[in-house]
């Protein structure tokens, strides 16, 4: 009998597992934790005090009937004989499986970094790690806020300008920002890893009251002394500090270990989205490693490109990224994919209002998938990097 | 005879390249040598301006049949 198995009710995950039900296939999705969040939220979270309830919710509301939901932490995969072990011993079979479980959060390989988070939070460890630098954030009244990362390698590359920007405002409104900086330290030689966009944020960061290093990637953090130390060999001090982890893939056993790439990637054709090797095995999302950008938006158009393999369609997936930066009232976004670099797009408040409605069609969009892929086709097609390579 | 580390980053984009630069150099004892394949052309002037600005030096980078070769010794560590 067929059986399809989602590891991961992230967002590639539910995407798949929903839309597969949509057409009536039989799903089992396995998921560890019992709420879903959206990711993103942790930014509103941890620098504009949102309600994290406005960005979580139980993985079993976000399922549609003929989803089997198991809850469950995967420890093994076994591409060769078929089976997902679980770690409390339960061990599933599959006839198509589609690995979902997003990237892990490396913080050993950065000393001090544990230590970091547990006293002050951050923006990408989860819901309560985001209200704890809430917490400390909405005290801050002189001093430095830094924002950086341990590796050049993260979900969303745009996440710490957003932390910036967002900070930044915050500070503004409470009539903080000349005593508090906002320091955005970057692991990039310019103001992003692509240099046509870092024209375009730069003069925006400048605007917002950011300050800006660059070639910075945190080798070790010292939080009694309130001291960031670089790789490449600067320093930087700070009131209060945010660093984005190393990224790993996940961490289960895989068999054959070839599949894996040196961090943990789980290899794959980068169009077929299939695991190098295996045709009945899928991965998605974070935990490939499809050379394009570790993005929600990639996670969802992976999932709906593995649905139509199933189905018999010969689907590519492109690459297609859509990263946004959201600034004060305005937004651009990252758009790229496998054969067109970043192309120009301006800030506009156009684009922020296209932000805050993928936002909040988020949970929508999860559930029924198929409802709002002509939506997000139309938009994707109009901004093809191809299409708006001048510019948007 | 000093450590040799070979990084292949032909067929990424940018940052490809140099994201695998960094994380090499993470890794590097001072005096080792890193070897970078690439064939993004942007990775020319990135590793010129990499090194420079993080006091590495450049032993080698040069250009054959759309692959470029960079060698770079880390001077820039204590
Ligand atoms: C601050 C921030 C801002 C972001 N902003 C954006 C944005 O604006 N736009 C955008 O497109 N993307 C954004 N992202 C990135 C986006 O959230 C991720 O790329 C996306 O969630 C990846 O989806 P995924 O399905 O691959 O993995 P995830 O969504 O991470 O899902 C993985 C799932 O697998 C589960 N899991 C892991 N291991 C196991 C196990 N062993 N057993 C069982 N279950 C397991 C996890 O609990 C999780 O539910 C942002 C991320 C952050 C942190």
């Amino acid at each position: 009998m067929e059986r399809i198995l989602v590891l991961g009710a992230g967002t590639g995950g539910l995407v798949a597992a929903n839309l597969l039900a949509s057409h009536g296939y039989p799903v089992t999705l396995i998921e560890k934790r019992e709420t879903h969040l959206f990711q993103p939220g942790m930014l509103w979270i941890a620098f504009q005090g949102h309600n994290p309830s406005r960005y979580t919710r139980p993985v079993k509301e976000l399922i549609r009937p003929g989803v089997e939901l198991v809850h469950g932490e995967v420890v093994g995969i076994d591409l060769g004989e078929r089976l997902v072990h679980l770690a409390d011993g339960r061990t599933f079979t599959y006839t198509t499986l589609i690995i979902a479980l997003g990237a892990h959060l490396d913080y050993d390989s950065t000393p001090g970094h544990r230590e970091l988070v547990e006293r002050y939070g951050d923006f990408y460890s989860g819901a309560s790690a985001a209200e704890k630098m809430w917490s400390h954030f909405k005290e801050l009244t002189s001093g430095r806020l830094v924002i950086a990362a341990a590796d050049p390698l993260y979900k969303c590359p745009p996440a710490p300008h957003k932390a910036a920007f967002l900070a930044a405002y915050t500070l503004r409104r409470m009539g903080r920002l000349g005593s508090v900086e906002v320091h955005l330290a970057l692991p990039f030689l310019h103001e992003y890893p692509s240099e046509v966009i870092a024209r375009i944020v730069a003069p925006k960061l400048e605007e917002a009251g950011v300050r800006v290093s660059t070639l910075f990637t945190v080798e070790s953090i010292d939080v009694g002394e309130g001291k960031i130390y670089s790789l490449e060999g600067e320093e930087l001090d700070f009131s209060l500090a945010a660093v984005i982890p190393a990224h790993r893939g996940p961490t289960v056993r895989m068999e054959p270990g070839e599949v894996l790439d040196e961090d943990g990637f789980i290899k794959v054709d980068k169009y077929r989205l299939n695991v190098e090797g295996y045709d009945d095995a899928y991965a998605i999302g974070d935990a490939s490693n499809a050379p394009t950008s570790k993005t929600g938006v990639t996670a969802h158009l992976g999932a709906e490109v593995v649905v139509d393999r199933i189905m018999g369609y010969d689907s590519r997936f492109n690459g297609r990224t859509n990263c946004p930066i959201v600034a004060d009232g305005t937004a651009s976004f990252v758009i790229s994919s496998y054969d067109h670099p970043p192309v120009p797009v301006k800030f506009t408040r156009f684009k922020r209002m296209l932000e805050d409605l993928f936002i909040a069609s988020y949970w929508s969009s999860l559930m029924y998938p198929e409802r709002w892929a002509p939506i997000f086709r139309a938009y994707f097609n109009a901004t093809d990097p191809r299409v708006i390579s001048g510019g948007w | 005879m000093s450590e040799r580390i070979t990084v292949d980053a032909r067929g990424m984009a940018c940052p490809g390249p140099i994201t695998k630069l960094v994380r090499a150099y993470r890794k590097a004892s001072p005096g080792t040598l890193i070897e970078v394949l690439a064939t993004d052309p942007g990775f020319k002037p990135d590793v010129e301006a990499w090194a420079k600005r993080t006091g590495n030096e450049i032993v080698e980078l040069a250009e054959e049949n759309g692959v470029i070769r960079a060698v770079i010794r880390v001077t820039g560590k204590k």
